[in-house]
């Protein structure tokens, strides 16, 4: 009987022979590592790239989206919890879909984009990096929505095939993460450094739960050590909580305590703060930092007008809007 | 002995029946149930509506 020791996330599990990691779908089988969900996805779906949210990375653009089962957290509060806590073996349904014919259904169905998203990507490592190498090949963009739960050494490898990402930082407390999610705050802040140090587009999430992370205090922390470690251009999409999964007892977070937050984080010093999950809210939209101009007008995930000019400036003061435009 | 013979006639037809009927029950029984309590249904990508509405987050 020999174990095997997965290095993909801060867990490290140790798995027996014919046993799984936290996540459900690492394998120990003969003493191998495996994905189980390897090529057998349980979701494809295309959204609209501000779903993921990626609102600085080609807007208004369909991406293909696929999931596997499977999660390296285990969030009270999940939103997907019927895809993430669950076992492939689990799922209702799978798809067969090895990494070259996912990547010709997105070119078929005209996707400029690929996206790892729903459950973590992070656990389906090995399907996410094959299928962005043949991806890139093909001339499509390859962006990731996770937890960034992940040792560096493997984020750093997938880095070089990633073109975006929508990192969550779930609070910029590591006791709400060992109490909510299961995992740790600090792998989290590591692969966001890494991922900006590699030169992926990077926005990130914070999810506002009443009474939980939105201590305005912790989002000014948050803040301000997004501005020094990541960049004052990085976007922050700040989202509202919804009662879910194990965590129905508290109330949907209210859009002011959005607004106060967001005021919070801007008056940290950062540029674009977006308020996501309230459809039609003004902080849906990208406004110039520098006069004000409501450059990308958006009412939930739908892309309204886009007044940037085609090299992402400004059409009023010039101003260059960082971000991934063409 | 006419009705002795028409009697086994009905015996023999109602055997068939049962069985007929014990087996669509089981039929019917097992196809539900086996998918869901033994492996995923498998489709191929061709299967797969990409534009169905959904209610997953990111």
């Amino acid at each position: 009987m020999t174990a095997v020791a997965c290095e993909l996330c801060p867990r490290r599990c140790v798995i027996p022979e014919g046993g799984a990691g936290d996540c459900r779908i690492r394998v120990n089988l003969g003493g191998k590592l495996r994905a189980t969900t390897y090529g057998r996805p349980s979701a494809i779906h295309i959204d609209p790239m501000e779903k993921k949210p990626l609102f600085h990375f080609h807007p208004g653009t369909s991406v293909f989206s696929i999931a596997t089962a499977g999660c390296n957290l285990h969030c009270l509060n999940c939103q997907n919890w019927q895809l993430s806590q669950r076992g492939g073996e689990e799922m209702e349904q799978i798809y067969r879909a090895d990494p070259p014919e996912v990547v010709k259904a997105a070119k078929e169905q005209g996707c400029k984009s690929l996206a790892y998203t729903y459950s973590d990507p992070v656990v389906f490592y090995e399907y996410v990096y094959d299928t962005s190498a043949i991806a890139r090949r093909a001339g499509l963009n390859n962006t990731y929505h996770t937890a960034g739960y992940i040792n560096p050494k493997p984020l750093r490898r997938l880095c070089k095939l990633l073109d975006a990402s929508n990192t969550d930082l779930k609070a910029f407390d590591d006791g709400f993460y060992r109490r909510v999610t299961g995992a740790t705050l600090q792998p989290v802040l590591d692969a966001l450094v890494t991922l900006r140090e590699e030169g992926v587009w990077l926005e990130v999430t914070n999810l506002l739960i009443p009474t939980l992370n939105d201590d305005l205090a912790m989002i000014r922390r948050m803040a301000t050590w997004m501005r020094d470690e990541l960049g004052a251009d990085t976007p922050l999409h700040l989202s509202r909580f919804q009662p879910q999964y194990r965590m129905r007892n508290l109330p949907p977070t209210p859009v002011e305590a959005l607004d106060r937050a967001r005021r919070e984080a801007l008056d940290a010093g950062l540029r674009y703060v977006y308020i996501g999950n309230v459809p039609g809210h003004e902080a849906n939209s990208t406004y110039c930092p520098t006069d004000g101009t409501l450059l990308i007008r958006r009412v939930g995930f739908m892309v309204v007008e886009n007044k940037l000019t085609a090299d992402g400036r400004c059409p009023t003061c010039n101003q260059t809007i960082p971000g991934v435009w063409k | 002995m006419k009705k002795v013979h028409v009697h086994a006639e009905q015996r023999i037809g109602r055997r068939r029946f049962l069985a007929w009927l014990g087996g669509l029950g089981a039929a019917g029984a097992t196809f539900p149930v086996l998918p869901r309590e033994g492996r995923p249904r498998e489709l191929s990508l061709r299967e797969a509506d990409f534009y169905r509405p959904h209610e997953l987050a990111g």
